[in-house]
């Protein structure tokens, strides 16, 4: 019989798993967001969709075990935050930043699905 | 005589993966009943049945975030005492006193550690009945 403590630990194995399986879709949601908001860049509600998403990330990352994800979705978040107040903010440099922070985000999940994949992935508790 | 034990926990979140793992820490690791929802509308429908003795509230959530949730789950006489903690991956200066204000026991920012986060809220739970206590409630 196995006590709750270890009944955790296999669900927070499980479900720290199909964070990172999911994790692909939710980067392609989010930059296909980035995109459609890109074309009507003054549109509030599109905006705040995107933040809410990346605001997501910030939370979920570290929580199963991806800091790295967390980390980039802030630095998203924040130029997105800037954008929040004022969407007239919204030049052609600030818009490569966000770009930028778009791909370096991917660029981390891609990472972290490899070696997951690879079986190199390992998260702890917190 | 014993502080009377944090039993019943209405958690609001609207990111599921995070709602699920909180569930179950609180369920598995705090033996807590948690009636886990993802909106406000969903927490009015069942806060009469369930009773929460604490709400644990995520702040940004789309249509209705955790004060405006927190203000109509207590508009309900089934919830009307039950304090709230609120849960957030963002705490901006001043967010603490103006949850305060409005009678959020505590924040617990994200990320937190998901095999604590059972004894961070008893912990807020104690400290909001001592305090009672002393008040004479």
């Amino acid at each position: 019989m196995i006590t709750a403590d270890e009944e955790f630990a296999q669900e927070f194995a499980r479900l720290s798993a199909a964070f990172v399986a999911k994790l692909p879709l939710k980067i392609e949601v989010l930059s296909d967001d980035l995109v459609a908001w890109l074309l009507v860049p003054r549109d509030k509600a599109m905006l705040d969709r995107l933040s809410h998403e990346v605001h997501q990330l910030i939370g979920a990352g570290s929580t199963f075990g991806c800091s790295g994800i967390s980390d980039a979705a802030r630095v998203l978040e924040q130029f997105l935050a800037e954008l929040r107040g004022d969407v007239s903010n919204a030049s052609a440099s600030v818009i490569d930043q966000i770009e930028a922070a778009m791909e370096a985000l991917r660029g981390e999940a891609d990472r972290i699905y490899a070696e997951s994949a690879r079986g190199g992935h390992r998260r702890s508790q917190t | 005589m014993s502080e009377p034990t944090l039993s019943r926990i209405l958690y609001v979140e609207d990111d599921a993966d995070i709602r699920e793992i909180v569930r179950m820490s609180l369920e598995k690791l705090g033996q807590f009943q948690v009636a886990a929802c993802d909106s406000c509308a969903a927490a009015l429908s069942l806060v009469d049945e369930f009773s929460p003795e604490l709400l644990l509230l995520d702040v940004m959530m789309p249509e209705v975030d955790g004060p405006a949730t927190m203000r109509l789950l207590r508009e309900r006489a089934s919830a009307e005492s039950a304090p709230a903690i609120f849960i957030t991956a963002k705490v901006e200066a001043g967010d603490m006193q103006r949850y305060r204000k409005i009678g959020v026991l505590d924040v617990i920012v994200k990320p937190f550690d998901i095999v604590k986060l059972p004894g961070q809220i008893e912990q807020i739970w104690q400290r909001h009945r001592s305090s009672l206590n002393d008040n004479g409630g």
